[in-house]
């Protein structure tokens, strides 16, 4: 191991954050979806040409606990992540899936037909659907004067 | 039962190969999801989060003693899509589980719900004791 790297002072914090996040993965805290200090639900958007695409993975999750409502361009989510039937703690031999309540906003972005939003929830899988407005012609502006 | 996991929650393997030379191999990712293992009156139950895999695209086998779970997740997304803004990747699940011999192999069900597997793993009978009757020279 060098002692001395050129170019680079020496810094122990980031060192140590690098050792965290090596015991981290050997112990495989983190499963898909869900990441420590990151938002949840994971939000992935793409565009097309007619349209942009929100998608996000909510297993576990009913059609009738998940709301949508969008207000002010803020499209907020919120959803309960549970199922059908509890199950008492001390049965668990193993437990790594999520639970419970959660809420995002997230900012839509502009010229998109709000009236037409579409929301698709299948497999466990949101996927919205925001339709482009439509591009205005360029108009000319008069210009008088005197 | 034990669960039979890589040391890293996601890694980067070749698509499975098809018998088709035409089709390219493409990598894709392949992801440990998430599993609660609980006990029923009737035995075990295991849940695995398997967001996007549709009952289609779902394999679940036994071999030997070894219960393997993969799921494919098909694309939602138009042809022309581009990403804006990525937090999470798209893959496949995978994950394989050592099942004990407290479990019985023929009665094992599986539904698939809201994007949720449920296994169902029955305790098996186990057998009367048995005299075994000792003789004298």
């Amino acid at each position: 191991m060098a002692v001395f790297r050129l170019g680079q002072s020496w810094d122990p914090l980031r060192d140590l954050e690098r050792e965290v996040d090596r015991l981290l993965q050997s112990v495989n805290l983190t499963f898909h979806g869900v990441r420590p200090g990151h938002k949840y639900p994971a939000v992935n958007v793409h565009e097309s040409a007619s349209e942009y695409i929100l998608t996000a993975e909510l297993p576990a999750t009913a059609p009738e606990e998940l709301e949508l409502t969008i207000a002010n361009g803020v499209l907020t989510m919120t959803g309960n992540r549970r199922d059908e039937v509890e199950i008492p703690e001390e049965r668990f031999r193993r437990q790594e899936r999520p639970r419970g309540t959660w809420k995002r906003s997230l900012p839509l972005p502009e010229r998109i037909q709000e009236d037409q939003l579409s929301a698709d929830f299948h497999n466990g899988m949101l996927v919205i659907r925001l339709p482009k407005a439509p591009q205005e012609e360029p108009r000319q502006i008069p210009i008088t004067s005197d | 039962m034990s669960t039979d996991q890589p040391d890293r929650s996601q890694h980067l393997v070749m698509a499975h190969q098809t018998d088709d030379s035409t089709a390219s191999s493409t990598e894709r990712y392949v992801f440990t999801p998430p599993i609660d293992i609980f006990e029923t009156d009737d035995g075990l139950m295991l849940r695995a989060d398997l967001p996007g895999v549709s009952l289609e695209s779902l394999e679940l086998q036994i071999q030997d003693n070894r219960l393997t779970l993969f799921g494919r997740v098909e694309t939602v997304l138009p042809e022309d899509a581009v990403p804006l803004h990525r937090e999470f990747e798209v893959g496949d699940f995978l994950r394989s589980f050592i099942l004990s011999d407290e479990v019985d192999y023929d009665r094992i069900t599986a539904r698939l719900s809201r994007g949720v597997l449920e296994v169902e793993l029955p305790r098996a009978e186990q057998p009367e004791p048995r005299r075994i009757q000792v003789n004298a020279d």
